[in-house]
């Protein structure tokens, strides 16, 4: 682990001491060769799942896709973030570099702990960068609003899990991860239990984000600038469903009748977020609904508690962040050109941008879940999953999946079909950095799709 | 001020404290309190405008109330127990009215609402003694009767956290924001008070490190509202850099220093059997976030425009000491790894 | 002698309520002579007569200078008196609320003396309560330090405060 962490820390002294000319690149540079060094975690031998073994830190099948997703994407970010920054002080974008890295070495940190603590603790750390990487670059005045909402949602839900990961401790003596699945059974069946469990998911399911808690990312992502949208739904929203993989083992005989409301209220989020994108105006606003759809349906996947659920789940998860981080990149270029995130101003751009919209074709094939992407794979797995546990749940899981394909393809033909608004003429051209940018999305996700057994965790 | 009376105060401050500190006899114990009080006055009062003089006046009253109630109080358990040591406090009618005494000396939730007038009276510097220095006789006291009613600690605790929350909401004065921070810091300390000792002695340490940075922070700025801190981008950018981080310390929000407290007295309280009451402090812990949240809205996450001579002042060498602040800065932000250290420093 | 301790008691209490009710400093400092006075009578008839001439003196030379000072400094051609209505209406409830407190003490007071008497002589004795000061000065010799600090401590801070002719904290308005 440290071989990965250490360059990371290292990379705020680089951040800091090359010059101005230098910056982005020898980041960038070093950002990568980090993501390439990450990819080693990948290979495990080990048979009891954990290897890399430190003092505190470890990684195994669940955690080893996230880690490398997070070390994947900084260097994204950076590549994305130039041209936005491009204008300010050199050392304010050192500062959002510092950041950025920053973010990256919590969110290791929070994968790869050991002890659920740490992991609680890395998953708030994570909150501080986001919240002024939100507030302080982004562009309307609204952003310090989606920062407050941002930061209270999260730990509204968050100090109770806290408190519930102490009474846990209290009861087991442990909170390893490597130990705790060994310990005793806990009796569960006061109703303070069923108030333990909640605290235990709940703050997962606002990170997730569940339906009906949800109201913070639509917020944070429209007001995000591109890194942070990227980081939000790439990897933020994942520890949500990590976390909760990370405790369905301890909460084991309540989650089978105490999950039930959770489920339908995610999978009725799936079709009603699905409903919002269709009639969504603002084009990030759309990714960020989208999100929050896909989400409910690793929520869902999750509380199943079956083999396949959890696989899809994790593979979904993988799926979407390369996908969203896709989708929001691409709303940034078309942002950068027309400063405004709303759809019927950028319209039929696949007449002056004809190479983007290619990427746009493949991003939104992606997000609906075309065969045999991942994001086929992992929706199917949810789906059959929820399906053998009841059969209504089709209705549902397969209404969201035809609005799906349909708020994408509204996307697509929003933006890129039909005439060119005359306003529009005289656009920028794109650049090779946002074309390099789209492919490092797109072509990770479309060779997992020639080995998903990387991302597809304990299991299957 | 005459340097020599400044010198005098200043030991007189120093004295009462370790009068206090030193003491096993209430008699004594008592005048170490009031001879704290006595020194702090006129430093109080040296800018002889009337709002200073009418902070004075109130806190005056206040704390010779509260030294009378202590005095009444431990001359009752003298009566009573015929006892004068402050250790061997038997009977809980004298205990209990020592503890409300001294919850109004250092400013509790129902009896909290000297602290934010007095505070916004003074300056920043006299403030900051107020809320560090004159918290520590009142606690060493605290600490050696044992207060073992718990209904009472419980209530003026969890009354502390929320008013401090709550009364910080709606407040531009800075001053006045650090008073209702000062209570719901001190309403934590209580909560754990009867529990571990050692926690609420590390909770006001680290309480202290933290706001002495956020004073030296407001005090370098020469900023007293919340208006003037938004130009503080100008006059010291590292410094409006790192402020978020102080301020979200005191917040309590991980991986800052100030998280490490609260986490120990969560554990505690969890450990003996009061999870409600943790989860519903660690809540109350969310309305201060929002003040400071909205303080470092103000002075970093957003940047007030200003003209092209308002943005040179941080050129200009500032004739101000930096040490201390650079200091505790670092320690009121990076210490949580420091946690089993700073534990095994107030083991009982 | 129960006669006479009813009646420095009674004085004692209505002293207390007129410090609390009265508005204007003449008749408030008048209460605090008053109250000082009874108490020195409340300590006498308990058989301390040591500590209460010290107080006497000490407290009531004090209390004097600051009865003479205040009526000085804010003397009102028309002050509020004993007669005028919320003078009347404070002393009715501050006379209630110690008739309530002292019901439920009722049974407890009890005329006692706490003096004692160490060596008896021929023509001399030795009170206790004279025998404690005489302790605290032999005894407690920093004790006396720390009041004579503290006594120096509060002449500069009274000074402090009170310094200069129009810009003093505190002045006469």
């Amino acid at each position: 682990m440290l071989k990965i962490l250490i360059p990371t820390f290292m990379l705020i002294p680089t951040t800091w001491l090359t010059p101005a000319k230098w910056l982005w690149p020898t980041t960038l540079a070093q950002s990568f060769i980090i993501a390439l060094a990450s990819l080693t975690w990948l290979k495990n031998l080990s048979e009891t799942g954990w290897s890399c073994l430190s003092t505190y830190l470890a990684t195994d099948a669940l955690s080893t896709p996230l880690l490398v997703l997070t070390c994947w994407l900084l260097p994204l970010m950076i590549l994305a973030s130039q041209k936005h920054t491009a204008l300010e002080p050199v050392n304010r974008q050192r500062m959002y570099i510092t950041l950025l890295t920053s973010l990256q070495f919590f969110l290791i940190l929070a994968f790869g702990a050991t002890e659920l603590i740490m992991f609680y603790v890395m998953f708030e750390a994570t909150l501080i960068p986001t919240l002024i990487i939100i507030t302080r670059w982004g562009n309307q005045t609204e952003r310090l609003n989606a920062g407050t909402y941002f930061l209270f949602y999260t730990l509204a839900g968050s100090l109770p899990l806290l408190v519930a990961l102490l009474l846990l401790q209290n009861n087991t003596g442990t909170l390893s991860l490597l130990t705790l699945q060994y310990s005793n059974p806990l009796p569960l069946v006061s109703y303070a239990d069923k108030l333990w469990w909640a605290g235990c998911l709940l703050a997962f399911l606002v990170k997730m984000p569940l339906y009906g808690v949800h109201l913070w990312l639509p917020k944070a992502h429209v007001e995000a600038p591109i890194a942070g949208s990227m980081v939000l739904a790439a990897v933020l929203l994942k520890l949500g469903g990590y976390g909760m993989m990370r405790m369905m083992i301890m909460l084991e005989p309540l989650t089978e009748k105490l999950s039930y409301p959770f489920i339908i209220f995610a999978l009725w989020g799936v079709i009603m977020t699905g409903s919002i994108c269709l009639r969504q105006t603002d084009l990030k606003s759309l990714i960020a609904y989208s999100s929050v759809s896909h989400m409910g349906l690793v929520a869902g996947g999750i509380l199943i508690q079956t083999p396949w659920g959890f696989t899809g789940a994790l593979i979904l998860m993988i799926a979407h962040g390369l996908t969203s981080s896709a989708l929001f990149c691409l709303a940034n270029t078309n942002y950068e050109r027309t400063h405004s995130r709303t759809m019927i101003l950028a319209r039929g751009l696949q007449m002056v941008l004809p190479l983007m919209a290619t990427w746009w074709f493949i991003a939104s094939l992606a997000n609906l879940a075309l065969p045999p992407l991942p994001n086929l794979m992992g929706e199917l797995m949810i789906i059959t999953s929820l399906f053998s546990w009841s059969w209504w749940t089709l209705a549902l899981t397969g209404a969201g999946t035809l609005i799906t394909a349909a708020y994408s393809l509204y996307m697509f033909l929003m933006t890129q079909r039909g005439p060119l608004p005359p306003h529009l003429i005289a656009l920028e051209p794109t650049h090779s950095r946002e074309h390099l940018l789209i492919l490092l999305h797109l072509l990770p996700l479309m060779l997992l799709t020639l080995k998903p057994e990387l991302i597809w965790g304990w299991t299957a | 001020m005459n340097p020599y009376i400044m010198a005098l105060l200043l030991f007189g401050l120093g004295l009462g404290t370790t009068i206090t500190f030193a003491s096993s006899h209430w008699l004594l114990a008592w005048m170490g309190l009031e001879i704290n009080t006595l020194a702090i006055i006129p430093l109080m009062a040296q800018h002889h405008h009337p709002r200073a003089v009418e902070a004075t006046t109130k806190y005056f009253l206040t704390q010779a109330t509260a030294a009378a109630m202590l005095l009444f109080a431990s001359t009752t358990n003298a009566w009573l127990t015929g006892e004068w040591d402050i250790q061997q406090m038997s009977h809980p009618l004298p205990t209990t009215m020592i503890t409300l005494a001294l919850a109004l000396k250092i400013g509790l939730a129902p009896m909290h609402s000297w602290m934010p007038e007095v505070l916004q009276g003074l300056d920043l510097t006299t403030g900051l003694i107020l809320s560090t220095w004159q918290k520590l006789a009142p606690f060493a006291l605290f600490l050696q009767i044992h207060p073992n009613n718990s209904t009472i600690l419980i209530t003026l605790g969890l009354a502390s956290t929320l008013v401090g929350g709550w009364g910080g909401l709606n407040q531009t004065q800075l001053r006045k924001i650090l008073a209702y921070s000062s209570i719901a810091h001190l309403g934590w300390m209580t909560l754990v008070l009867q529990f571990a000792p050692s926690l609420t002695l590390l909770t006001l340490l680290t309480y202290f490190v933290m706001t002495f940075s956020a004073f030296l922070v407001f005090k370098l700025n020469k900023a007293t509202t919340v208006n003037s801190l938004a130009i503080s981008w100008a006059k010291t950018p590292i410094l409006t850099s790192l402020a978020p981080l102080i301020l979200l310390s005191l917040g309590g929000l991980p991986p800052l220093t100030g998280f490490l407290p609260k986490w120990l007295i969560l554990q505690e309280l969890t450990k003996q059997g009061l999870p409600l009451l943790a989860t519903f402090a660690a809540l109350t812990a969310l309305l201060s976030l929002y003040f400071y949240l909205r303080l470092s809205y103000a002075m970093t996450l957003t940047m007030f425009p200003n003209n092209l001579a308002g943005s040179a002042p941080w050129r200009f060498h500032s004739p101000q000491l930096t040490l201390p602040l650079a200091v505790s800065t670092a320690t009121a932000i990076l210490t949580l790894p420091l946690a089993p250290a700073a534990m095994a420093l107030f083991a009982p | 002698m129960t006669f006479i301790m009813y009646l420095v008691l009674f004085s004692f209490v209505l002293g207390l309520v007129a410090v609390a009710s009265n508005p204007s400093p003449y008749f408030a400092a008048l209460g605090l002579v008053v109250v000082a006075g009874m108490g020195c009578g409340v300590l006498v008839g308990h058989g301390g007569p040591f500590l209460s001439l010290v107080l006497f003196l000490i407290y009531l030379g004090g209390m004097l200078v600051v009865f003479a000072y205040s009526a000085a400094l804010a003397a009102e051609p028309y002050p509020e008196t004993w007669g005028s209505r919320p003078v009347v209406t404070y002393m009715v409830v501050y006379l209630a609320g110690v008739v309530l407190v002292s019901a439920l003490f009722w049974g407890g007071w009890y005329e006692s003396s706490w003096g004692s008497a160490d060596e008896l002589g021929e023509f001399s004795m030795f009170r206790g309560d004279m025998a404690g000061v005489a302790l605290m000065y032999s005894a407690g010799g920093w004790m006396l330090v720390i009041s004579a600090w503290v006594l120096l401590l509060t002449l500069f801070v009274v000074l402090e405060l009170t310094r200069g002719l129009s810009r003093g904290a505190l002045r006469a308005v």
